[in-house]
């Protein structure tokens, strides 16, 4: 490759047991097949991660990659993607990190940085355009994300530095831990915990320089006159006004919102935790993501009361259902509160949500009592106790010990029964839409590679009525059928991967052809929909090896009982439950995966990977047959 | 020189025509031409309507783009594709509506040029349930006659069907809730089909409110007989 456009053209390696650093050149043919983001981290991952190892072990890899158009002026260019074995689900882990610090790292540039090893110390990462140093983290090791970065700055002499760092929950290995930057989370899979293992506490970013696209004037061009079409989409004008939660009314009307550990679907509180009361009581300011038009990221304070003087991000919809609805608390102070508190922790709010829904269902059922908690009395809706098992899981403390541990593991720790309702696929605890409401949700969530994962394909949006004509998906699904979803999940999961690998918000909506030309016109390498769409197959189809390596192929693509056998008894999913068995049949042969839920030979030889795939399972020595 | 063979109805008709190929870049500028005069006229808006065109015979065509305003398009913003939808060259995503574009070339050897706008008169009637009138001589000559397609979902092939089973012997459609096509063997014929069919709306509806809703005069049967005969106007 002659001069690289869009991308930065090269990666870090931080090996941090040696406290060497070193560049590594991008390679064309690994951009050309697997675009940036999860993409080139799958490629790196695969290729380097022995898949048996244990997730904390030195030898798992940490994996920051930017998009193919973060940096740029592609609307929503400014993911990230955080990748490595993940210690939830001890199979692949990823998260994606919005805001500002993903076009940072380019504009220093990097496209990405593989951390190895693991520090004798605490240490942080400092990389101000391609010089890089390692400094010692130990008078920031227990500090909350925003106090860590407030000190790095102030360390360092430069208040512009972009930081991403792990709160006290990543450093005491939380399972549920999440990589904070600048309120902005890469929250799933436990990638805080994977970097609290490597004793890293924060990368520190600074970068002067640009992000050089092909063709800058076209594609400012076709950019702008775009404008009118990005903001006509419902949800992005909702987005827009109320943030994320601005949807929960709508969400609640289908029965999607989860409420008392997945048991019913009508609760009055509803009212009393959407978006709207967050911008009629609370809003101080809007804010936006590098290159974001819509500024979902809404700013609160809480005036007066218990919770006076509190000021931070807005509760996200997936905060206000996991630690409002799913809890039955309709405190919006609490939520605010609890926002916070997550953030500033690090910790996974979906995953606190359920795991803390896990255990107030035990504890109502008699399965758990007062002397596995230490005494806390655990009751629905109160957000004391709420507020307080979110510290303790944080800080790795009493019961929250084992809280901590994801609500899988937590229930195989207390057994008695409570595996039944520990409410999580491949140990991901399952995010806020009930896919009683929308079956397809129920097979993306039990196929993501990831685990149970509301992101990638975002089928809910399908089966709300969205067509996709450029990826065929021309029909008008209903929620509650099962005809055609294997297909569709399928390829909608896909076009998510090329969305993640290209660094884009999912919440800036941008047609597949637009993409298409907006890759091309950025990088230069010309790609229609259809080699995006493979691309992102072949992404797919190598995670999805990577899990059968680990262990975690087919046999975990299942949903919790709850979701198959248990029909909610009201609300707009009454009566429903999942026909996952029908869709997941319809899935793997689309997908051409044999029944063990393994891609073929066939299928992976079309995809270019063949030899790739058996080329590792060689190295590792894994007795694994490709039918 | 080519040799078209075209069935309407019962009829055969053998019509030969000059086959003259414009180059790529002509054909561009003859679309951006055309949707610039639309534009100007109403007939299609800000982020509505679409144009096609191909050279007579070839299996691919020029299209205008998706969810870009239409008022001030260049011919780089075009897309050309086959006509399976497959973009070959162009960096916008192609019109939402390529499908039922290619199928009209497919089901068309005559028609080598596609418009789609949404004539607010034309389909304003439609939607009353009026169809359009031999109420002039150019409705009778120009349009003949209009189809109403029931409304299917822009964009999806379920659309695209529908107009492929509605637009053999025909010049125009009005799609219902939707706009109207009108096709053409170059860019200037189709122009004029949908300028036409907003004319006639027009005036069909101009006479339809000043008489209150009583019956229109038509043209006469003997002055439309061939028309009739041969399209199957009433």
């Amino acid at each position: 490759m002659g001069e690289w456009y869009s991308y930065a053209g090269k990666v870090l390696r931080v090996d941090l047991s040696k406290e060497k650093f070193w560049e590594e050149e991008l390679k064309e043919e690994d951009v050309v097949n697997f675009l940036g983001g999860v993409g080139l981290a799958a490629k790196i991952i695969f290729s380097e991660v022995d898949p048996r190892i244990d997730p904390f072990d030195p030898s798992n890899k940490l994996v920051f990659m930017t998009g193919a158009l973060t940096g740029t002026m592609v609307p929503g260019a400014n993911k990230v993607t955080v990748a490595a074995k993940s210690p939830l689900t001890l199979a692949w882990g990823e998260a994606h990190l919005g805001g500002f610090w993903g076009p940072e790292l380019k504009r220093a540039g990097y496209d990405g940085i593989v951390f190895e090893g693991k520090a004798s110390e605490p240490v942080y990462i400092v990389i101000r355009n391609r010089e890089v140093s390692m400094e010692s983290a130990e008078k920031l090791w227990g500090l909350s994300t925003s106090e860590t970065e407030r000190r790095i700055k102030e360390e360092i002499g430069n208040k512009d530095v972009r930081i991403a760092s792990i709160g006290p929950a990543g450093e005491r290995l939380v399972r549920i831990a999440c990589i904070v930057s600048e309120e902005r989370v890469a929250g799933r899979t436990g990638m805080g915990a994977v970097m609290g293992s490597k004793n890293l506490k924060a990368v520190a970013v600074k970068g002067e320089g640009s992000v050089k696209v092909k063709a800058p004037e076209s594609l400012r061009r076709n950019i702008s006159r775009l404008y009118p079409m990005i903001m006509s989409y419902p949800p992005s004008q909702i987005l827009s006004a109320y943030g994320t939660n601005g949807e929960m009314l709508s969400f609640y009307e289908y029965g999607d919102v989860p409420l008392r550990n997945f048991t019913k679907s009508v609760w009055e509180g509803i009212k009393n935790i959407e978006g709207r009361i967050m911008v009629s009581k609370y809003l101080k300011e809007h804010k936006s993501c590098f290159a974001c038009p819509i500024g979902c990221w809404k700013v609160v304070r809480v005036q007066e009361g218990e919770f006076q003087g509190v000021e931070g991000r807005a509760p996200e919809y997936e905060t206000a259902a996991s630690l409002g609805a799913l809890l039955l608390n309709d405190n919006y102070e609490s939520l605010i509160y609890l926002e916070k508190l997550c953030n500033e922790l690090g910790v996974d709010v979906i995953s606190a949500g359920v795991v803390i829904a896990w255990a107030m269902e035990a504890y109502e059922k008699g399965l758990i009592t007062k002397e596995d908690t230490g005494g806390i009395e655990l009751n629905w809706g109160d957000y004391k106790t709420i507020i307080r098992l979110v510290e303790m899981i944080g800080r790795r403390e009493g019961f929250g010990k084992i809280l901590g541990e994801g609500c899988h593991r937590a229930s195989q720790i207390i057994g008695r029964g409570t595996e039944e309702f520990a409410m999580h696929v491949r140990g991901l605890e399952i995010p806020m839409h009930d896919p009683r409401a929308f079956k397809g949700m129920g097979l993306q969530y039990a196929t993501s590679n990831r685990g149970a994962c509301h992101l990638q394909g975002t089928f809910f949006r399908i089966e709300q009525g969205e067509r996709v004509p450029d990826l065929k998906i021309f029909r008008r699904v209903y929620r509650f059928e099962t005809k055609d979803k294997g297909w569709m999940v399928a390829v909608m999961q896909d076009w998510h991967q090329v969305i993640e690998s290209l660094g884009l918000c999912k919440f800036v909506q941008i047609h597949p052809g637009h993409v298409a030309g907006f890759y091309s016109l950025a990088t230069g390498i010309v790609k229609r929909v259809t080699d995006l769409q493979k691309d992102g197959e072949r992404i797919s189809n190598l995670v999805r090896v990577f899990n059968v390596l680990c262990g975690r192929g087919g046999d975990y693509d299942k949903l919790p009982e709850r979701f198959l056998k248990q029909p909610l008894e009201e609300g707009g999913a009454k009566g429903q439950v999942v026909e996952l068995d029908v869709m997941l049949k319809e899935y793997y042969s689309y997908r051409k995966w044999d029944s063990r839920g393994i891609p073929t030979r066939e299928k992976l030889e079309e995809l270019g990977i063949l030899s790739l795939v058996e080329r590792r399972i060689s190295e590792l020595g894994i007795e694994l047959t490709l039918t | 020189m080519v040799t078209l063979l075209i069935e309407y109805r019962y009829i055969s008709l053998a019509i030969t025509v000059s086959q003259e190929m414009f180059s790529e870049e002509e054909l561009k500028k003859e679309i951006i031409r055309v949707m610039k005069v639309l534009y100007d006229r109403g007939l299609v808006s800000a982020l509505g309507g679409n144009v096609s065109a191909r050279n007579p015979g070839a299996k691919e065509f020029w299209i205008t783009p998706s969810g870009v305003f239409k008022g001030n398009l260049q011919p780089d913003d075009l897309v050309k594709l086959d006509l399976e939808g497959n973009v070959l060259e162009g960096f916008l995503r192609p019109s939402v509506e390529w499908p039922f574009h290619a199928i009209i070339y497919k089901k068309r050897p005559d028609v080598n040029a596609v418009i789609h706008a949404h004539n607010p008169v034309a389909t304003g009637l439609a939607l009353a349930g009026i169809d359009i009138k031999p109420i002039t001589i150019e409705s009778v000559l120009t349009l003949r006659k209009v189809p109403i397609v029931p409304f299917a979902y822009p964009g999806t092939d379920e659309l695209a069907e529908l107009v492929g089973k509605h637009i053999e012997g025909v010049r125009a459609l009005i799609l219902q809730n939707h706009g109207v096509i009108a096709v053409g063997y170059n860019l200037v014929e189709a122009e004029a089909v949908v300028e036409t069919l907003e004319e006639v709306a027009l005036t069909q509806f101009v006479a339809i409110v000043a008489s209150g809703g009583k019956e229109l005069p038509l043209i006469p049967e003997e002055s439309r007989e061939l028309a009739s005969r041969l399209y199957g106007l009433r």
